[in-house]
């Protein structure tokens, strides 16, 4: 009777149209969960951008929207690193700001005049939609289930490991790129499956407009050729394989140097090379398969496949000769750190100080994905089953993908798609297999029992576990159990992807929300508070120096030139920073004097237990000047003689005396009765008198003291050293000097 | 006031000096010099560290003072002893006029602990740099220069950088590392070797690469390796156990951000129990004919899949304290 | 624009004229109003240039320097006094606080009384230094006046200092006879520091000595200086040009100094002394009447055919050629006159980031220089390096205002069409030619595989 039912209900989605319709309504309010998921931060607390990149990119989509594209192409900003400029337009990823430039002159041609920032702040959210739609594109390649590609669309909306970096807010190239990255695969597969050089073309452009966008394109150029590479070594090069890459190389390549960022890097540096190498190789395996087809003979042609393996090996060599002689850049530190773990912490202190770049613990997966960790391997098994072409490129990018996302935290981004694909085609086939109506009448299969020989002899070359014919699941008891306990995985994964959304990764760190004791939500807005001071009180062309994390915000928020920012291609100059930061007042008064220097903003928790202040970070400026002048700047003279990094009464000479030290603590111990003075961050009592300023003048302390802004006091006007001036002033007497000893005479 | 060890030990140094022996800087460099040839690194005691190091010197020397004896269990010094000796090699063969006016000398914890302790040494291995006090290249400061292994091990390059750092225009004949002739011998033989083997086994092998459960047993474990934080283990070098406060050992690490290594293979197993169980759900269970085993197959992989599940659930609560989702029975 | 500019010098430079460039208020303090009589022609002088005096006594109630937090006066003149301390009103910290204020101060001296404690905190903070015990006598035995002090050589005989070294403007003595000489009658000598702001006036010549008359009156053992150290009267200019002078001899601004005869040992006759004259420029420079320089405008702009014509652009390209012109005047007692850079001497344009990339000598423009106001003028090509620049005038001489002047520039990259076309460029050639020869190719053979279609076996019938 409950088959009838069922039969029923399944009746209704006989008819094609009925299906499509349902699906496409399913989409969309699938698309509507993924960008409502997203929206916390705006509800909690209002549409701002968030972090630090966004700032950057909001501030040249202004620009770009202000000016034109033009002048955005050969943007010079003569705002941030002071005084060497930045060559913007040739250094960024334009795709991001010209995507939302679009949108922006869309919408006015329509006559919907939406301010800029929204567009911004609810640009991610609108992608994440798309980025559904393209997963469940590129997972109905891959199986004939209907519901597989849903699965895929909806566990690709959720997941936290994209959510992570595509709330409400946070405006930076990954929230486009993942829809890019997924769309292009899609692309991809189509055109390889097809053989079509239209698709094959469309892939083409999609990758362009990644490169464009995002500097993980790189991950793109490495996976495809491998992917190719692994179907050549499985003897599977066909004509398809041939026009699809081809096309896809040969235009993307075109499409990718016209960024000037990229330029002609596609031709130069190794993480390009592979896709290079792959072409030529494809050229000559597509030259051998004609001859092959024109001349008979069986030695020839494994001749001529020996042929075809040397020639490979010798481009290989050649590529690595090449490499050594220089013709060809070396992997770029960032990537070359992704195969030499070690290799950052010791050359590259900035890559290594990163916090994104820090290796991924367990838990983080569990955190970002739950379920779909577990339901990933069996996915990738299934791929085993029926070995196509596509399956082979999900199982190598789950490969890859787990690799480098256990490499790099941020990496976790692009592993999540195929872990969304694959998880749903498990979770597919487990609902196709317990969710059909119809039991199996157990008689039929006996018969089948006997003639398993001849199935086992046919399926020989396939997995061992599919080698018996599929019989179906006998009891409806059973297939309850499995669905049931099926919908309450989904639904545990729903509220834990909810649950982790709205408590890990939707603050908009500018803005810091605590709780009261009575539980009511207290909002820290120190720094804003900051930023809006200086854009007040301070002239328009004032240089602010402060550590590099800080640049994109102060630039953004306060629109004041800064010495140093996130785009941290200039090593030395943020060494000359470190150095000033780290050094004695009269060391790194010349240095800020030579840079114009006018304020210098620090971040100090101490008093809130606000733990990511410069403190916290100090050791990274020691290091980073170090690399630079070694012998002015010791990491080791920071550290007490027993080897603790102390900021008490404890601490070493060089820690007490630094700048950053000094302005961090100055008048500190104002706020407490004498001696009762405490870092709540370090957790230690400091000494009695506080440390005290003779070049600098406090010029802004914020509510909680998270920002402190110092300016820099001008010469003395008497020719005195600072030091000296404040002691007159305070009614100390000079000395004369004594008349010991030769005199000094003055020659002129 | 870190220096003050030192200064006492100087002062130590020249009475001891002018009490044992009285030599002449030049005499002293000279006999010292020729140990240098014989040997790579002079080889010191209590007594012959206060001499080689006695003021007035003409001389520079820059001494190791190491902790090789497996009882202080110093692996760095174990691993930077050889680079110091190469260096010191390289550095004495490299200017046999003695023209750099250096001399390398290690003194190893067992034969000088008064001058560990003098210098209230807390860690090893210290490298020491004296300058000259006389002579062209005398320096202001008569202290040693001090360089301690902060940031890990060094090779003898980055060593033969700073000790070049400190003395400028001497000549600093550059590190020369052997050839290792066994190294290339025994990997051609292994290539050559795998070569023919590969060939003479080949129709063995072949079966087994095109073996499609072989592909996928290596894919799915690798997969589960690297999404159990192998990696993590690998770059940070985490422990395999922890131990507690009590002295007892502890499996799980406190804490979002760590680790330890027995802990990934035990999440590693778990992942691969629940995708088993799934996999088999999915495929095994409906190709089973007979009605009764399946019914207890699906109950049975299911049992394992929920309480597997329920269990990872309450590890994950460990390490995220406040995570509030939890299945029975680890409630 | 230019034009007008100086049109506005112009008509500022009428309403200023014949007073100091920074105002007329001059305080003179002395201990009691009886003394001024003795400096009444250097007081006439004064006040026929347009001063408004005012005399107060240290302890007097109504002396303020500052009324309401702003200067009351823009000059003042401290006489020797006999007091220990100048009293609550002129402590050393108040008197920096005016220079700090940019008023100018002139100190004069005497051997017969101390200088009092809040002057010599103030001196040491300039870095002047006087004897220890706050007084001294500056002797010479060759270069007297044996007509007033045959005996004791207190009065030393002085010709003008004349240029302080070469490049340097002489404006104390410029004109004056070379016979002419400087009565310094019982004064004070100062040493100085080393600063480059402090500059010594008048030199003592090399045969004189400054020793304590109280103390070491039959032999003087150690004398606290002696020759050309011993600065009879020091200059100081704060960074800012406010000007602080330290007359050694309060007597050479004394009438009886100004037209009596004196006559050095040996000299056939008696001269008449060129303190009136001297005293007036001395304290036409220390009131800014004199050695000031002014910078009434500076433009550069683009000096290319077909560049835009912009003055004062915010931002220029790498190796563009750009024009910068400064015109500077001179006040010289009672008008501004075109400032002209003294004989080997250099006025210098620094295009400077973080470090000069060029240093060029500015050329006088005769084109734009007017009767007082001359233009200076560079042309040059910007380097090959992006980034914010500074056009950079850094012009500090002794007995000139410091003329320190900044335009920040940006120099932008290449813009994306501002290369050459691939056309004209020789090297681009070949590979032009390559495409175009793939394209050609690839019709041909578009057309060849179209039109030879297969022939239709005719023959197999």
């Amino acid at each position: 009777m409950s088959a009838d039912l069922l039969q029923a209900v399944a009746d209704v989605g006989k008819g094609k149209g009925t299906r499509s319709l349902l699906r496409v309504v399913i989409l969309c309010l699938i698309a509507g969960a993924a960008i409502a998921s997203r929206l916390f931060s705006v509800i909690r607390f209002e549409s701002i951008i968030h972090e630090f990149d966004p700032w950057f990119n909001f501030r040249a989509t202004k620009y770009l929207v202000a000016n034109g594209f033009y002048n955005f192409w050969d943007w010079f900003d003569d705002r941030t690193w002071h005084p060497l400029g930045r060559v913007t337009g040739g250094t960024l990823y334009p795709g991001l700001m010209v995507t939302s430039g679009v949108i922006y002159h869309a919408l006015r041609a329509l006559n919907i005049p939406v301010d800029i920032r929204n567009i911004c702040v609810l640009l991610a959210p609108a992608f994440s939609g798309l980025t559904a739609f393209a997963s469940y594109l590129l997972t109905n390649e891959m199986t004939t289930t209907p519901s597989a590609g849903l699965l895929a669309a909806i566990f690709m909306g959720i997941a936290p490991g994209y959510i992570s970096r595509s709330v409400a807010g946070s405006y930076d190239n990954e929230a486009i790129a993942i829809f890019l990255l997924v769309f292009t695969f899609y692309l991809w597969i189509k055109a390889l499956k097809q053989g079509s050089m239209l698709w094959g073309a469309m892939c083409a452009l999609f990758y362009g407009y990644m490169v464009a966008s995002w500097g993980g394109y790189a991950f793109i150029t490495c996976l495809l050729p491998l992917h190719s590479f692994v179907l050549i070594c499985m003897g599977r090069y066909s004509t398809r394989l041939y026009v699809a890459y081809t096309t896809w190389y040969a235009l993307g390549t075109l499409a990718s140097m016209q960024i000037p960022f990229v330029g002609f890097l596609p031709v130069k540096t190794s993480e390009h090379m592979p896709a290079l190498g792959i072409f030529g190789f494809l050229q000559l395996l597509g030259f051998l398969d004609y001859v092959r087809s024109a001349i008979p003979g069986r030695q020839f042609q494994t001749f001529l496949w020996l042929f075809a393996g040397g020639i490979f090996g010798v481009g290989l060599g050649g590529l690595v000769l090449a490499t050594s002689l220089g013709f060809i850049a070396p992997w770029s530190g960032r990537f070359y750190s992704l195969w030499d773990t070690g290799y950052a912490k010791i050359h590259i202190p900035i890559i290594a100080s990163v916090s994104e770049h820090q290796p991924t613990a367990w838990p983080a997966f569990f955190f970002d994905l739950n379920m779909l960790i577990w339901l990933f391997p069996a996915g990738v098994y299934l791929c085993f089953q029926q070995l196509a072409d596509e399956h082979v490129f999900i199982v190598v990018y789950a490969l890859f993908g787990s690799y480098f996302a256990g490499v790099m935290v941020r990496l976790m981004l692009t592993l999540t798609p195929v872990v969304c694909v694959a998880a749903a085609m498990a979770m597919s086939s487990l609902f196709d297999t317990y969710l059909v109506a119809k039991a199996p009448k157990p008689e039929d299969h006996v018969a089948d029992e006997a003639s398993e020989g001849a199935a086992k002899k046919a399926a020989k070359t396939g997995l061992k576990s599919t080698s018996r014919p599929v019989v179906g699941v006998y009891s409806y008891f059973a297939k309850g159990t499995i669905v049931s306990g099926l919908t309450l995985y989904l639904l545990l994964f729903v509220l834990h992807c909810t649950w982790v959304t709205s408590n890990a990764y939707s603050s908009p760190s500018v803005v810091l929300a605590s709780k009261m004791p009575d539980g009511s939500q207290h909002i820290i807005d120190d720094y804003r508070e900051a930023y809006q001071w200086l854009r007040q009180n301070t002239a328009d062309d004032a240089k602010i120096m402060s550590w590099w994390d800080y640049g994109y915000q102060i630039g953004g928020m306060a629109d004041r030139p800064t010495l140093v920012d996130n785009n941290t291609w200039n090593n030395t100059h943020i060494a000359t920073v470190g150095k000033a930061m780290s050094s004695r007042e009269e060391v790194s008064y010349p240095i800020m004097r030579q840079h114009e220097v006018d304020y210098v903003l620090v971040v100090f928790g101490g008093l809130l237990g606000y733990s990511g202040d410069d403190i916290n970070k100090f050791l990274w400026m020691v290091r980073i000047a170090e690399g630079i002048w070694p012998d002015e700047v010791k990491e080791r003279d920071f550290f007490t003689p027993r080897g603790e990094y102390r900021v008490d009464g404890e601490a070493s000479e060089a820690m007490k005396n630094s700048l950053m030290y000094k302005m961090s603590y100055y008048n500190y111990n104002m706020l407490f009765p004498p001696g009762q003075a405490q870092d709540r961050v370090r957790g230690v009592r400091l000494p009695e008198v506080g440390p005290t300023l003779s070049t600098l003048d406090e010029a802004f302390t914020s509510e909680n003291w998270i920002i402190r802004i110092f300016k820099v006091k001008d010469l003395d006007r008497f020719g005195r050293d600072h030091g000296q001036a404040m002691a007159f002033e305070r009614g100390i007497k000079k000395k004369a000097p004594r008349k010991k000893g030769p005199r000094t005479l003055r020659v002129d | 006031m870190r220096w003050l060890p030192a200064f006492v030990s100087a002062l130590v140094a020249s009475t001891t000096g002018v009490l044992a022996v009285k030599k002449s800087t030049e005499e002293r460099f000279a006999s010292f010099h020729t140990k240098a040839l014989a040997s790579s690194a002079v080889k010191l005691s209590d007594a012959s560290f206060r001499e080689l190091t006695a003021a007035p010197r003409d001389y520079s020397v820059a001494v190791l003072l190491n902790a090789l004896d497996s009882r202080y269990g110093c692996q760095m010094c174990r691993e930077f002893q050889p680079e110091w000796d190469l260096l010191a090699k390289s550095w004495t063969k490299g200017d046999k006029k003695a023209e750099s006016r250096l001399i390398f000398a290690t003194l190893d914890f067992s034969d000088g602990r008064d001058v560990f302790m003098s210098f209230g040494l807390q860690t090893a291995p210290v490298v020491f740099y004296y300058p000259p006090t006389t002579g062209p290249h005398a320096a202001k400061s008569r202290d040693p220069i001090r360089y301690d292994f902060v940031n890990g091990f060094q090779s003898a390059e980055q060593m033969h950088a700073w000790i070049a750092r400190n003395t400028p225009n001497r000549p600093s004949p550059p590190v020369q590392r052997p050839i290792n002739y066994l190294k290339w011998i025994v990997t051609t033989t292994i290539l050559l070797g795998g070569g023919t083997s590969a060939f003479v086994a080949w129709p063995y092998v072949l079966p087994v690469l095109q073996n499609r459960n072989v592909w996928a047993a290596v894919s799915l474990i690798s997969i589960l390796v690297f999404t159990s934080g192998q990696m993590f283990n690998h770059i940070r070098k985490v422990p395999y156990v922890g131990v507690d406060q009590r002295g007892g050992l502890t499996y799980f690490a406190a804490g979002f951000q760590n680790q330890f290594g027995m802990e990934t293979q035990f999440v590693a197993a778990m992942y691969g129990v629940l995708a088993f169980s799934a996999m088999c759900l999915a495929i095994k269970v409906p190709r089973i004919a007979d009605p009764k085993v399946q019914n207890v197959a699906v109950f049975a992989w299911a049992g394992i899949l929920f309480f597997m599940y329920s269990f990872l659930l309450s590890i994950f609560r460990v390490k995220n304290a406040g995570y509030p989702f939890a299945l029975p029975p680890f409630m | 624009m230019r034009s007008l500019l100086s049109f506005a010098v112009l008509v500022l430079a009428t309403v200023v004229s014949a007073i100091s460039t920074t105002g007329d208020r001059l305080l003179v303090v002395l201990d009691d109003a009886a003394e001024q009589a003795g400096y009444s022609k250097f007081l006439g002088d004064l006040k026929s240039r347009g001063f408004k005096l005012s005399f107060e006594t240290p302890k007097s109630e109504s002396l303020s320097l500052f009324h309401l937090g702003e200067r009351a006066y823009d000059h003042v003149i401290l006489f020797p006094s006999k007091l220990k301390g100048l009293g609550p009103k002129l402590t050393g910290q108040l008197l920096l606080q005016f220079l700090n204020a940019d008023g100018n101060i002139l100190v004069a001296l005497g051997s017969d009384t101390a200088a009092s404690t809040a002057l010599v905190s103030l001196l040491t903070e300039l870095d002047i230094h006087l004897p220890a015990e706050r007084t001294g006598l500056v002797v010479d035995h060759f270069n007297y006046d044996s007509v007033s002090a045959p005996d004791k050589h207190d009065v030393l005989l002085l010709p003008p200092p004349g240029s302080h070294r070469p490049g340097v403007k002489d404006i104390f003595s410029a004109g004056a006879p070379s016979d002419q000489v400087i009565a310094f009658a019982r004064g004070v000598g100062a040493t100085l520091g080393a600063g480059e702001l402090l500059t010594p006036l008048l030199r003592a010549p090399s045969t004189a000595y400054s020793y304590d008359p109280s103390t070491q009156a039959e032999t003087v053992d150690d004398p606290f200086a002696a020759g050309e150290q011993l600065s009879l009267i020091s200059t100081f200019q704060s960074r800012t040009s406010a000007r602080f002078t330290l007359v050694g001899s309060a007597e050479l601004l004394a009438d009886k100094w100004f037209d009596t005869e004196v006559q050095k040992p040996g000299a056939a006759k008696a001269v008449k002394t060129f303190n009136r004259e001297f005293a007036k420029r001395v304290a036409g420079w220390t009131f800014q009447e004199i050695g000031v320089l002014r910078v009434n405008w500076i433009e550069h702009h683009l000096n290319e055919v077909g560049g835009s014509n912009e003055t004062n652009p915010k931002i220029y390209r790498i190796k563009n050629e750009v024009t910068y012109a400064i015109s500077v005047s001179e006040y010289a007692w009672d008008a501004w006159t075109a400032f002209s850079v003294p004989p080997n001497d250099v006025f210098q344009l620094e295009f400077s980031m973080l470090s000069p990339f060029h240093r060029l000598t500015l050329q006088p423009d005769a084109a734009h220089s007017t009767p007082d106001a001359a233009a200076f003028t560079a042309s040059f090509k910007l380097p090959d390096q992006h980034g914010i620049f500074n056009f950079k005038i850094n012009y500090k001489r002794p007995f000139f205002t410091n003329v320190e002047e900044k335009n920040t520039v940006s120099v932008r990259h290449m813009a994306h069409d501002e290369w050459p076309r691939s056309f004209v460029i020789s090297g681009a050639w070949p590979w032009i030619a390559g495409i175009g020869a793939t394209v050609a190719g690839w019709l041909g053979f578009c057309a060849l595989w179209m039109y030879s279609a297969p022939v239709s076996g005719k023959k197999t019938q």
